[in-house]
């Protein structure tokens, strides 16, 4: 199965996709919420919504290009440059693809700080675009098609270099199937984000995709460190490592930690226990790097989410304090309920010009 | 340096024709390049390399004056194929029949030679031979049931050559760095310690070649073109003759045949040897397998190339019959088997093992402790459990199955007898199943003392225990005796109690190093069946999980599960947060 789903890749797609369906579901809301009034030009809302979708479709179609060439190129210097170094760099990219993953993870969990992000600057964009009438009627009339296709192109390769970054260490069929989900669940959770499904189940689930995320970026993190291990080991044999099988010789008895001689994730394609590699980062020959490394990973990771967890808190705590007093005074809410919070901001806003 | 010949005094009477020959060797390092393309340090004899081959007839009394003056490394001598019935103490292997030779010590060899044959000698601890110290030991047998058929008698021994001193390639072999075991692969072949060769011949004439592989590791195919090879003789056995196109000689095999040359002088002929390259791990770029001689009929001719062939097609040695027609053993009395594998122990190194043991030499020589263990000589517990001891009674007739777990071939050698080869499996038929009624065991078997174990396969040896001594069996590829593939074959101690006496000198070898001389095989003189203090092997890998690997898996579990929480807990602040 490793073959076919590189699991990074699915992860580093599905982060991208989120964060582009959250810019399109703010823009689209935001016209809803603008233009489908009682009150307003219908035709104009449905011609700005038909910008956003062209600017997202088009951009998606310049992204798919360019990231199929690019990886396909990656892809076959990598294989070149890097066939005999093979373990090294496998790690090298284990450990940066951890990176990558446990830096973008923290985002997905907090997912209205990554739509209150975007709405802030979604409107100072578009704010900006009124005040600059020298820029002229057009660029504002195009706004709403440059701006979802700007974010779907920057987004798309971003993910892209990720990707490339990320999955080079994989066989090329182990990446249709990945970045397809990844898009669609990207996508599936920006659709429930617009038509503001329930907050909780939907955080729930974000609860649990990351935690899946960093079981697999721990993983990754001490594979890293094992394959780069087992680099220096096969040099040092200086021949088929593999020759050996899963026994006796296949590791380096001085780093070993624990060793089974079955259930290896790198002896003949890994089967079941290759899955259980990528999601979990299971070894059956740990060593000490590998065990060590897993661990500081999570230790590092529990530090930065309890520091960002009392920091917030201590925020939030006084963001409430100051948001009653706020009540008190304007005897409405300010934080939206859970549909698209922040979006208030756009009509105060709107208000305000 | 000459053997010096000392007549007897009855040399006059042809029926005690025999005399006394007298070598003394000062074993010495000097410098040799015998393939032309690497000058190293090579172990010679009196400053010459290679050393002098040891020529004697059949009934002479041999004497060899041994020093060792290498200065930093031990040594011995051991000459293969020797019975040394009565004489078991001359037989040379280190920790079992003797005391290794320290630097600047002085031993001597003594003993009467009444076996006709082509064998060898060479240093018997470890490793040691591959460095130079090797050669031929002829047996001439002016009255052997072949005499008169050839009118000359020559000897052409095949090896192989290293560049890098055994030591050093060792101490890589047996390492965590080769944890597959790949022995080191020769760097060429040699035909009599060089190559190119030239054998001048006469035409019409025929030569009895006397054929010793001192390799330490490769096994060569050797072919005359245009030529065919009678076989007389191997390891010492006379056989029925048996022609020959090709023949395949293991390390420490040997082959007498006769060769009959043309009646024309009109060219040359090039003799080949080939090594067996599935014996190597991988071969090497640039590796020339072969080393090629000549027979040459006329020097002014040119000496040819050799042709290329299709395939390696030798005589099977199993088909010789040996010539005094003794039948196959009946009845064995003391039947057992030994299990051949390899693995790696907690260094990393890849070991060779009998039955899960892997040799490791005892604190005493083996025949040393047999000689002073009194009545529990014939407890193998005493010789060590790593010297994979085992005790025969005095004419037991001894079958010994040899199954090969092992995708190898190994050229099995025992010292002190010559083997009947009763039966020997193809490739791969797996372990020897007594009860298959389709296996049949030769009527008269081929007998000799180092046979070929085919990868996979099995063989049935048989022979009587009437060689009171103690004798090692073992592969004969030097790089699996290093790395353990080695049994100790105890026969009739009790009577090798009453019968031999460890010679003076031989003792004092052990005095001057401080090794004891009586014992077990933990050098405990007073209670021989306490072996605290053996020598042991290296211990085995701690299988799946130690101590040490439940701590580490478990820390990682609960680390994961921690970092699930707090993951948990920072995301559900996103909850609460919405809710307020």
């Amino acid at each position: 199965m490793v073959n076919v789903f590189a699991v990074p890749v699915f992860f580093i797609v599905f982060r991208e996709s989120l964060e582009t369906a959250i810019i399109a579901s703010i823009l689209l809301s935001f016209l809803k919420q603008t233009f489908d009034t009682p009150d307003s030009d219908r035709s104009a809302y449905v011609r700005l919504r038909r910008h956003v979708w062209l600017g997202l479709i088009t951009g998606f179609i310049i992204v798919l290009a360019i990231g199929g060439g690019m990886i396909g190129a990656f892809y076959r210097l990598g294989v070149n440059a890097w066939a005999n170094t093979e373990d090294l760099w496998e790690g090298i990219f284990c450990m940066i693809a951890s990176v990558i993953i446990t830096i973008m993870g923290a985002a997905i969990l907090r997912v209205s700080k990554l739509q209150a992000k975007w709405q802030k600057k979604i409107t100072l964009a578009l704010q900006a675009k009124r005040s600059e009438t020298t820029f002229g009627q057009k660029l504002e009339k195009y706004s709403l098609f440059i701006l979802p296709f700007i974010t779907i192109l920057r987004e798309g390769l971003e993910a892209v270099i990720f990707v490339g970054g990320v999955g080079l260490s994989y066989p090329a069929s182990a990446f249709p199937v990945p970045v397809i989900t990844g898009i669609l669940a990207g996508a599936a959770i920006g659709f429930i984000l617009y038509k503001g499904g329930n907050a909780f189940h939907l955080q729930i689930f974000l609860i649990v995709s990351t935690g899946f995320l960093y079981l697999v970026a721990a993983g990754l993190f001490s594979r890293g460190v094992w394959l780069i291990e087992n680099y220096k080991y096969v040099k040092l044999v200086g021949g088929d490592v593999g020759e050996t099988g899963v026994g006796a010789g296949s590791y380096d008895i001085r780093n070993s930690v624990w060793h089974v001689n079955c259930c290896s994730p790198e002896y003949n394609g890994g089967g079941g226990w290759g899955i259980f590699n990528a999601l979990f980062g299971w070894q059956n020959s740990a060593t000490y790097g590998s065990v060590i490394s897993y661990n500081i990973y999570w230790i590092v990771v529990i530090a930065y989410f309890l520091f960002m967890y009392f920091r917030e808190k201590k925020e939030f705590d006084a963001s409430t304090r100051s948001d009653s007093d706020l009540e008190a005074e304007n005897g409405k809410g300010v934080v939206g309920a859970g549909k698209v919070p922040g979006h208030t901001g756009v009509e105060v806003d709107e208000k305000s010009n | 340096m000459k053997p010096f010949v000392a007549a007897s005094l009855f040399s006059l009477l042809p029926a005690v024709l025999s005399k006394t020959v007298t070598y003394d060797f000062n074993v010495t390092y000097t410098e040799a390049n015998p393939d032309g393309q690497f000058s190293r340090r090579v172990i010679g004899i009196n400053g010459q390399w290679p050393i002098p081959t040891i020529d004697v007839d059949k009934g002479d009394r041999l004497i060899i004056h041994l020093h060792n003056s290498l200065g930093d490394v031990e040594t011995s001598l051991h000459f293969h194929g020797l019975y040394q019935n009565g004489t078991a103490y001359m037989d040379g292997p280190a920790a079992v029949t003797q005391c290794p030779l320290g630097p600047g010590q002085s031993m001597t060899y003594d003993f009467t030679v009444d076996q006709p044959g082509t064998y060898w000698y060479h240093s018997h601890v470890k490793g040691q031979y591959p460095d130079g110290i090797r050669a031929p030991f002829i047996v001439r047998d002016p009255k052997g049931p072949y005499a008169g058929k050839y009118d000359e008698e020559v000897v052409i021994s095949l090896s192989d050559w290293y560049h890098q001193e055994n030591p050093v390639l060792f101490s890589r072999f047996l390492s965590i760095a080769n944890p597959t075991g790949a022995e080191p692969v020769p760097d060429s072949a040699l035909m009599n310690e060089t190559q190119g060769l030239q054998f001048n011949v006469k035409p019409g004439k025929t030569y009895m070649v006397r054929m010793v592989n001192m390799a330490a590791f490769a096994a060569q195919y050797f072919w005359i073109e245009g030529h065919k090879m009678n076989i007389i003789e191997v390891d010492g056995i006379y056989t029925e003759p048996a022609e020959a196109d090709m023949i395949y000689i293991t390390a420490a095999q040997r082959y007498s045949f006769l060769l009959t040359t043309r009646d024309d002088a009109d060219a040359n002929f090039v003799m080949v040897g080939s090594m067996d390259e599935d014996l190597f791990d991988t071969v090497p770029d640039g590796l020339n397998p072969n080393v090629t001689g000549y027979l040459v009929y006329d020097a002014a001719k040119p000496m040819p190339e050799p042709a290329e062939i299709d395939a390696f097609e030798p005589f099977d040695d199993f088909a010789l019959v040996p010539l005094d027609g003794e039948d196959l053993f009946e009845n064995p009395t003391y039947t057992f088997s030994l299990e051949v594998m390899m693995d790696n122990l907690n260094d990393g190194g890849n070991y060779a093992f009998f039955n899960g043991i892997t040799y490791v030499a005892p604190k005493v020589p083996t025949l040393y402790t047999a000689l002073s263990a009194g009545n529990v000589t014939m407890n193998p517990t005493i010789y060590g459990r790593d010297t994979n001891p085992h005790v025969f009674k005095h004419h037991d007739v001894v079958e010994l199955v040899v199954n090969n777990n092992d995708p190898g071939k190994h050229p099995f050698h025992l010292h002190g007898h010559a083997f009947q080869l009763a039966y020997r499996s193809d490739e791969d038929a797996g372990l020897y199943n007594a009860s298959d009624s389709s296996i049949e065991f030769a009527k008269k078997p081929m007998r000799r003392d180092t046979a070929l174990i085919k990868p996979g396969g099995n063989m049935v040896l048989r022979f009587r225990a009437d060689n009171p001594g103690v004798w090692l069996f073992h592969c004969h590829i030097e790089w699996h005796i290093q790395s353990g593939l080695v049994a100790t074959f105890i026969e009739a101690p009790d009577v090798l109690q009453t019968a031999q006496k460890i010679p003076q000198d031989h003792l004092d070898v052990c005095m001057g190093q401080n090794l004891a001389t009586v014992g077990n095989a933990a050098a405990n003189d007073k209670n021989f069946l306490d072996l605290t203090g053996q020598n042991l092997s290296v211990p085995p890998i701690p299988a799946g999980f130690t101590a040490r690997g439940i701590v580490a898996l478990v820390f990682s579990i609960i680390a994961a599960f921690l970092g699930l929480a707090v993951i948990t807990l920072y995301g559900s602040q996103e909850i609460k947060q919405k809710r307020t």
